[in-house]
């Protein structure tokens, strides 16, 4: 796995002469390999970079489209004003809480799931069926399940069951914003860390679980110190991987809260559209996507060395 | 410390087919090395994992010390058990792998590392301890599994063929520092192989399984000298014994033209069979010098430097084959016609439909 993502030696050939050209057609060897990527880097660039430097452009303007010729330069202004912000600060909790949060507890009801299912029972097969569902729903479509249906306070199935309870018409969404879109990623995204986390189970030798059952281990013994160890980079990598898609999220704000009351269940993504599409400050959204960008990749960036070095050193491992 | 007894014990994966495990009785005595050991199939393995709690018994006792353990868990029988594969914990390193067992029983740390200190001394594994069980060899792993098992100091031990994963040189080596421990230890010690040469050179005694059914329980001696039937005359030893089916003539058999006296016990208990399988030893096979006795042509010859085996056919019924121990360095070449000749003792005679010894 590791060597597709690392640069193939060098070829150690004998240093070339002084007055021969083996140069040259080392050159030429490294095109031959390079040749066939450049489709796909060129595509690359077009689609992100081209568009990443127009936004840096446009961050260094002031320019709201409603006040036509109101375009000028105005160097780092717009940086200024986006630390300034409270609500870019409010919303940038915002997302870490959703994101993590989001993550956090669903890679745990996965693993609850996953060793549930790792067991043999009748009706495993409809049961796994069932538990994987929600990921195959348009997250749109599931966002808007759980608004109506759901979580509505009058016709809601939640207060439906919760009514011999005491539990009365609650308005879950105006009450609990945030923790109401994150119910539904938590929904939507538990049967993918269950997933992954089942496929680690299940790659787990038996033989192991057998020697510890011998040398005295009892089943909570025996997940601890083996099970849990075996499934920390499945783990690391269902964190990296959901945190990285659900830091996107964007339609679940927007079907099931509109990023209110105010924003206190807006993320980055949704605010930067707000102030772009809604408030068309053109120049400030540009900044936010800016600092949103380089927070991402430095984030990203040591997340998935995390990842890669751990399943990296698994490999030598068996 | 610890006697074990199987008392028709049995293991049936699907009810109605055969049993993995056929009414096994055995007893290992306290301190004895037994070994198991069959073909592929013969349920040595599900034997042992029976003796170890995982797998169930479904019919019959397993008493260890004489309480019966049929439903008590593998964690609460004091069993240690080294595994084919030697199943380490590869987050752990070996210091921690060692101390496992320890460390579930609730031992202090002091007396922990102090035994594990111990152990590894023993094997060898000192300079290894802290390192994790991806970074040794083989033959480094199979030790540290031996380490895990001996640091508990357990009743039994179980190892499920703990050298098929070693080389030759390796396992020959392991081979005799298993047995010098298990001398050392005392301690029960159940084995199973499917190489009846490491069932022979470990094992006090030996059983030998077929089918799920117990063939022979003796000591390696006897099995070779007095195999009980055809099945265990042929499994053990190398190159196997020679068994064929002779027609009687006389008080013998006949043998590539020439009549081989059976003893008077044999041919009592042989009644009025017309065929009789005759089981000779490479060993007991010799070569003639003037080419007279049983005419044979050779197929292979292998020679060992201290011995030589001759594969050959019989000239005259070519599906026949034998092979026939000769000298270290042997003139006798691919396609020769060689003489040779039975010695009448050695002869082991099985009837030729049950397969079982005739005479004691």
């Amino acid at each position: 796995m590791t060597s597709t993502l690392e640069r193939p030696p060098a070829p150690s050939g004998p240093p070339p002469a002084p007055g021969q050209t083996p140069t040259r057609s080392a050159r030429a060897e490294g095109w031959v390999r390079r040749a066939p990527l450049l489709p796909a880097l060129v595509f690359t660039i077009i689609v992100t970079q081209i568009p990443f430097l127009l936004t840096i452009f446009y961050s260094l303007q002031s320019w709201n489209l409603v006040r036509p010729g109101s375009q000028q330069f105005v160097w780092f202004d717009n940086y200024v004003s986006v630390f300034q912000d409270s609500q870019f600060r409010g919303v940038a909790l915002n997302t870490v809480i959703m994101t993590l949060g989001s993550v956090l507890i669903a890679v745990v009801l996965g693993l609850v799931l996953a060793l549930l299912l790792n067991r043999h029972f009748i009706g495993r097969g409809i049961v796994r069926t069932l538990l994987v569902t929600p990921f195959l729903i348009t997250p749109v479509a599931a966002a808007l399940l759980w608004k109506t249906t759901l979580l509505d306070p009058t016709y809601g199935l939640i207060n439906f069951v919760l009514s011999p309870f005491g539990v009365g018409e609650e308005a879950w969404i105006s009450d609990f914003p945030l923790a109401s879109v994150m119910v539904a990623l938590i929904w939507q995204w538990t049967p993918f860390m269950m997933l992954l986390l089942l496929a680690g189970l299940q790659s787990m030798p038996t033989d192991q679980i057998e020697a510890a059952r011998m040398d005295g281990a009892g089943a909570w013994a025996i997940f601890r110190e083996l099970t849990l160890p075996h499934l920390r980079r499945f783990i690391e990598l269902g964190t990296v991987l959901g945190a990285i898609y659900l830091v996107n999220t964007f339609d679940a704000v927007y079907m099931i809260t509109q990023g209110g009351p105010g924003t206190a269940s807006a993320n980055l993504p949704f605010y930067i559209y707000q102030r772009a599409f809604l408030g068309f400050d053109i120049g400030q959204s540009a900044a936010m996507g800016v600092v949103v960008v380089v927070m991402t990749i430095i984030v990203a960036t040591f997340a998935l060395r995390l990842v890669f070095r751990s399943f990296g050193a698994a490999e030598g491992s068996n | 410390m610890a006697e074990v007894v199987f008392d028709e014990a049995s293991r049936i994966y699907t009810p109605g087919a055969t049993p993995a495990v056929d009414k096994l009785s055995l007893t290992v005595n306290d301190g004895e090395l037994v070994v198991l050991v069959g073909p592929s199939g013969s349920g040595k393995s599900t034997a042992l994992r029976m003796l170890a709690g995982l797998e169930p018994i479904d019919a019959g006792h397993l008493r260890i010390d004489g309480r019966d353990v049929v439903d008590v868990a593998s964690k609460d029988r004091d069993i240690a058990m080294v595994f084919q594969s030697y199943a380490l914990y590869p987050s752990k390193t070996v210091r921690d792998n060692m101390a496992f067992p320890l460390k579930m029983r609730g031992m202090d740390k002091a007396e922990q590392t102090k035994r594990v200190n111990e152990a590894a001394e023993i094997l060898g594994l000192t300079e290894y301890l802290d390192r994790k069980p991806k970074a040794l060899s083989g033959g480094q792993r199979q030790r540290v599994a031996m380490g895990r098992a001996i640091v508990r100091e357990p009743r039994v031990f179980l190892m499920d063929e703990p050298l098929s994963n070693l080389d030759a040189k390796m396992r020959v080596q392991t081979r005799a520092q298993i047995a010098g421990l298990q001398n050392r230890l005392d301690v029960t010690t159940v084995y199973v192989t499917h190489d009846q040469v490491e069932a022979m050179t470990m094992g006090d005694r030996v059983a030998v399984l077929r089918d799920g059914k117990l063939q022979q329980y003796a000591t390696p001696s006897e099995l070779y000298d007095r195999p009980v039937n055809a099945f265990v005359a042929g499994f053990i030893g190398s190159p196997a014994m020679n068994l064929m089916d002779l027609r009687r003539s006389g008080d013998g058999v006949s043998l590539g033209g020439s009549t081989v006296p059976l003893t008077r016990e044999v041919a009592d208990a042989a009644g009025s069979a017309e065929t009789v399988t005759v089981g000779v030893r490479p060993e007991d096979l010799s070569l003639t010098s003037d080419g007279d006795g049983i005419k044979a042509v050779v197929d292979v010859v292998e020679e060992l430097g201290s011995e030589s085996y001759l594969y050959a056919h019989m000239a005259e019924h070519p599906d026949t084959t034998l092979v026939v121990r000769g000298p270290g360095r042997t003139s006798v070449r691919y396609g020769e016609t060689i003489g040779v000749r039975v010695d009448p003792d050695a002869i082991h005679a099985f009837d030729a439909s049950s397969g079982e010894r005739l005479a004691a």
